[in-house]
């Protein structure tokens, strides 16, 4: 049996590591750096112009990412934020990867769109919206 | 928009406290607590749902704000005309002692210093983690900006890290929020997020109170604040800090049943087990496994027992079956490969048991555990039974996660790295409540 003494110190020990565990917690979170917030904000900036310059506000839109452009280069993951991100900010659309729909939107940077348009020629029309962000409107239905 | 968007939630807040209060007319200050900490989460889970019913019924004609205030009036009346007829003069509050009051001393002080953490975390990344903006707040968005099409959130077009299949407690809690202020602002999820964790604390706080003494209590809120991620999770934005309330929630009021014999506390218990399914898809394994933890605890009048915890699960159990024979099957029920295959597999086990371990024994565990066998102290006869019913239920939650790894048609160490903090920390509220019911309280320690 440990003593009564023993049993007040644990309590006490048990008390001070929690609140230094807690003090710990409040140090950190003074010092949070950027957590991609602003990026974010950006990203929904974007996409606030492509749903007004979209026809359609219900439905499914195509979207268009290096993944669909033969030999570009990217990283898994990266695409797959932008497109939830996409799908994040256009809700309620409906996003499908590739050129899923009538109206789809495109992330690619210059070079890869240069692919995408020698790969199909003349079948979109291209609205440039900002930056990486644009329309690509079918022209003809398949 | 901050008070605003906390103002919107009163409503709600109270009526899931008078429920509670008309289910469970106790009425010591303790109990008090106990209920409007219990309330809070019941009441969002009674929100969502009214919410549910109106998109089924009048999707976006029908104000569920102006719905819960007339059922809040009508519940007033009712706890109003019953009151009257009750003693209230044995409701007091119990007197302190010096080391009661410098232990509730510290745990507001704890909980001032993790309201600030809670504040500067959420504010570097209002929008939440990842899961936040790909899944629950994605899907308030397609609720709230056209209900009358709400059923696209449901899309099997949805990508697969969109889970259009997850439960809808948390996206219906923001978009009518949204809907009552008629603005799409974070201030809503952040403040829904923010009563689920500290309510949380507050039920620890009372259930303790209520079952031990309010020194342990304090200790106990103490150490729920200072366990890592706990208060992190909760500016998440996502759905585990909801999950984690229900399964408490729900584990804390079949303890009291067993240690004051009111079936009325099943019924509560078996609806807030409800909720924790209708808020993540880890409570409907919660839901599956707290029947067998009531049966194996209660080997008397299992009957009685059963039909007052079925009967609480009813209610949230249909609409949870009805939202799923809506929404799209689950990725990791959709999937071909072979069951068998997975379970006959021993090196599946052996990678669970080898990344499990080190999760489910963190120092802050350790220290816990090795103090709860120092402290350790034979309950009173009337809760061993409820002692049992938690640590069965902690059992069988645990061993339920495992089964899901070992089935899992994702890369296995992707998704035990990606999910099992998560699974830990729906469960740790619970393994303190059964380690603070078990030790020594700081009142007999330092009489």
């Amino acid at each position: 049996m440990l003593s009564a003494r023993t049993k007040k110190i644990l309590v006490a020990l048990l008390l001070l590591i929690s609140l230094f565990s807690i003090g710990q917690f409040w140090i950190n979170s003074t010092n949070i750096t950027d957590r991609g917030a602003n990026a974010l904000d950006r990203w929904e900036a974007d996409m606030i112009l492509v749903k007004k310059a979209l026809p359609i506000k219900r439905g499914v839109i195509g979207y268009v990412s290096e993944q669909d452009v033969p030999g570009a280069k990217y990283e898994y993951w990266d695409t797959e934020t932008e497109f939830l991100l996409t799908q994040y900010a256009l809700a309620p659309l409906i996003l499908k990867k590739g050129p899923a729909a009538e109206w789809n939107v495109a992330v690619l940077n210059y070079k890869d769109l240069a692919t995408w348009q020698k790969t199909y020629p003349d079948l979109y029309e291209i609205i440039t919206i900002r930056g990486k962000v644009r329309i690509f409107h079918r022209l003809n239905n398949p | 928009m901050t008070l605003l968007s906390f103002i919107i939630f009163l409503p709600a807040i109270f009526l899931g406290t008078l429920i509670i209060h008309l289910i469970w007319p106790e009425r010591n200050a303790l109990a008090m607590f106990l209920k409007f900490s219990l309330g809070i989460g019941l009441g969002l889970g009674i929100s969502s749902i009214l919410y549910f019913l109106v998109l089924q019924i009048a999707p976006g004609r029908i104000n569920t704000l102006t719905l819960q205030i007339i059922l809040l009036i009508f519940l007033l009346a009712i706890t109003f005309l019953r009151a009257r007829k009750q003693n209230w003069k044995e409701f007091f509050l119990p007197s302190l002692s010096h080391l009661q009051w410098a232990l509730i001393g510290i745990a507001i002080l704890a909980l001032f210093i993790s309201a600030l953490i809670y504040a500067n975390t959420i504010i570097s990344r209002p929008q939440g983690e990842y899961d936040a903006w790909s899944i629950w707040n994605r899907a308030a968005r397609f609720i709230y900006r056209d209900p009358e099409n709400w059923r696209a959130t449901l899309s099997p077009d949805i990508a697969l890290f969109g889970h259009a299949d997850y439960p809808l407690l948390v996206p219906l809690n923001v978009a009518w929020g949204w809907e009552a202020l008629e603005n799409e602002t974070l201030r809503v999820p952040m403040i829904q997020s923010a009563l689920f964790t500290f309510s949380t604390i507050l039920a620890m706080f009372s259930a303790i109170a209520l079952t031990r003494t309010i020194g342990q209590a304090s200790l106990a809120s103490v150490v729920l604040m200072a366990s890592p991620g706990f208060i992190l999770t909760g500016t998440n934005l996502t759905a585990d800090i909801p999950a984690t309330y229900f399964i408490f929630a729900s584990c804390i009021l079949m303890y009291l049943f067993f240690v004051r014999n009111d079936a009325a506390l099943l019924v509560l218990s078996g609806f807030m087990a409800g909720l924790a399914g209708w808020s993540k898809n880890e409570g409907l394994l919660f839901i599956a496994i707290s029947p067998i933890a009531l049966i194996i605890a209660s080997p008397k009048n299992i009957g009685r027992s059963l039909l007052h915890y079925l009967a609480g699960l009813a209610i949230p159990l249909i609409i949870i079956f009805y939202f799923k024979s809506i929404a799209p099957t689950n990725d990791l029920i959709n999937s071909n490969i072979s069951f068998i295959a997975k379970i006959t597999d021993p090196s599946r086990y052996w990678m669970i048991l080898k990344t499990l371990t080190p999760s489910l024994f963190r120092s802050d565990i350790i220290i816990l555990l090795i103090y709860t066998a120092i402290m350790y102290k034979h309950p009173a006869p009337n809760s061993r039974q409820g002692i049992y019913a938690i640590v069965t239920l902690l059992l069988l939650q645990l061993l339920g996660y495992c089964a899901i790894y070992v089935v899992t048609p994702y890369d296995l160490a992707w998704h035990l790295s990606t999910s099992q903090g998560r699974l830990i920390l729906q469960i740790l509220p619970l393994e303190l409540f059964l380690c603070f019911s078990i030790s020594s309280d700081p009142e007999s320690v330092f009489s």
